[in-house]
């Protein structure tokens, strides 16, 4: 059986000639479904790049991205989409910009107050739902537009460092947040982050990237029961792969 | 009530400032002995003014009207133009570059020509308050539609939505503040516009009525002339401003948290 996503020897050159760049791949991966894959690298590596391309947001130099078969070519528009910058319009409310997702894609807004209530409820802004981004914080600002890219419950949720702004404390935070949500509604994530606590703690299965051009230097396979908290963090199995992820980026001089 | 009081006491300093500068200005023409007809005291500017006020409204009327007609006329054109610069890429590599050129060139100098080929009407006069609105509405227009974030262009690409929706749930708001910068640059500019027209020919009008009574050494009246001058450009602006907080009240609270 094919997997749910298929990225066969993906590569992306951007410019050319003098200018050229050679930003990732190739590279192979495949992800199932429901699953939560974290893409973990340094800076710079290529790992917007594999994303962007992944959503068809964005054109592969070679190789190609399949989604349950389907070759993509072009955007993709049964996936939620969240950056580290976040997606919330100013001139709207939290709740109006989580109806702008709905609205862009034709949908009812009648048919989902009900569930935007219990998203914001679910993510604790659901007194924050008329207020305005610039009166929110950076934290909640992340987390209502984790809530923008969930409405419509698409299938795969891409997620570009969304919480790369956000200081220590916070992030653990809505860590636990998203790991809440996704484990009730388990679609498939795609997870990019350069943070490595992060990425064991959410992911079944972490892809470590290499420093530019990114390709895959391996991949781990997380082990470790949901929900993740505090103690599971404290566990000697976790710090073990902690300390195996450092060790490969440390052989890179990353570290 | 309450506002008004809160309102004294917050601008009192500058309340003060001009009660203060006029009171020099009517006191120290007697006390320098300034000859009136080189500058008049305020207090006989409105004396005369007064006296001369069927003019000054009539004449307030045809330069409004030579200033609105052409304000608007670019403000159509202005946001038109932009968002088809902005949206097509040959008109950005030509159209764009074209205008980016004659905004160096003080439209005002072609002012005498169009005068020249159009008469002392109305027409001449609106055309020029068009040439000087245009360019600070078109210019910061092109530059308002191709200022969305990267983050967001992404965003509505990933929902498949028309380009008619994305533009109007989402292009046009984002552009509208710094759409704004140029109206209200060429609100302060169109009255500029209407009365050098006016000083260079014209029968009526506020310019025509400053350039004549200053020739026959009425610097009262001109001063007069200004004063509606100055409150027809300050109408304007005002009403522009009035325009920008009604259509985008968010972005005005933005400002003001984040100072
Ligand atoms: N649009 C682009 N044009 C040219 N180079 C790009 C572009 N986008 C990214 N790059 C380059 O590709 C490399 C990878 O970028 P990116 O995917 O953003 O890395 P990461 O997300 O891992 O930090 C970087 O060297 C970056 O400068
Ligand atoms: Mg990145």
């Amino acid at each position: 059986m094919k997997n749910f996503i298929e990225v066969t020897e993906l590569k992306k050159v951007f410019g050319n000639g003098e200018d050229e760049v050679h930003a990732f791949g190739p590279a192979t991966i495949n992800i199932n479904s429901g699953e939560f894959v974290s893409v973990l690298g340094p800076s710079g590596c290529g790992k917007s790049t594999l994303m962007l391309m992944v959503a068809g947001l964005l054109d592969s130099t070679s190789g190609k991205v399949e989604f349950e078969n389907k070759v993509v070519n072009g955007p993709k528009t049964d996936i939620g989409i969240m950056f580290q910058d976040n997606t919330l319009v100013p001139w709207r409310t939290v709740r109006g910009n989580i109806e702008l997702q709905l609205e862009l894609r034709g949908l009812n807004l009648k048919d989902y107050q009900e569930k935007i209530n219990n998203i914001l409820k679910s993510v604790n802004l659901d007194d924050f739902a008329d207020r305005f981004p610039n009166e929110l914080s950076g934290g909640m600002q992340q987390r209502a537009a984790f809530c923008q890219a969930m409405i419509h419950d698409p299938k795969i949720i891409l997620l570009d460092e969304p919480l790369g702004k956000l200081d220590a404390m916070t992030r653990e935070k809505i860590r636990a947040d998203f790991q809440k949500l996704w484990m009730v509604k388990k679609p498939t994530v795609i997870f990019v982050t350069h943070s490595i606590e992060e990425a064991v703690q959410l992911s079944n299965r972490v892809i470590l990237i290499t420093p530019r051009p990114g390709k895959i230097d391996r991949e781990i396979k997380i082990d470790l029961p949901y929900p993740r908290d505090l103690q599971i963090k404290r566990s000697a199995k976790f710090t073990e792969y902690v300390n195996s992820i450092q060790e490969v980026f440390h052989k890179y001089g990353v570290i | 009530m309450k506002k008004f009081i809160k309102w004294i006491a917050s601008g009192w300093m500058l309340i003060l400032f001009f009660v203060g500068f006029f009171l020099f200005w009517e006191y120290s023409i007697p006390l320098f002995d300034i000859p009136r007809y080189i500058l008049p005291s305020p207090s006989e500017i409105v004396l005369k003014g007064s006296a001369d006020l069927d003019k000054l409204v009539y004449y307030t009327g045809v330069t409004a009207l030579e200033t609105v007609l052409g304000y608007i006329i670019a403000l159509i054109l202005g946001v038109g133009f932009g968002i088809a610069i902005s949206f097509s890429s040959i008109l950005r590599r030509t159209l764009y570059p074209f205008f980016v050129s004659i905004e160096m060139t003080p439209k005002i100098a072609f002012a005498p020509l169009f005068i020249s080929w159009f008469g002392f009407g109305l027409m001449p006069k609106v055309i020029i308050v068009v040439l000087v609105c245009f360019f600070p509405i078109v210019l910061n227009a092109i530059l308002a539609f191709n200022s969305l974030s990267n983050e967001l262009t992404l965003f509505y690409q990933s929902t498949g939505a028309s380009r008619l929706k994305t533009f109007f749930s989402i292009r046009l708001p984002a552009a509208l503040p710094q759409c704004f910068v140029g109206f209200k640059y060429a609100a302060i500019n169109a009255t500029v516009g209407a009365t050098i027209a006016e000083f260079i020919g014209s029968d009526k009008g506020l310019g025509f009525y400053i350039s004549i009574v200053t020739g026959n050494m009425r610097p009262d009246l001109a001063f007069a002339g200004i004063f509606f001058l100055t409150v027809l450009g300050l109408t304007i602006f005002g009403f522009v401003t009035m325009m920008e907080k009604i259509l985008i009240p968010w972005h005005i609270s933005m400002k003001r948290i984040n100072r």
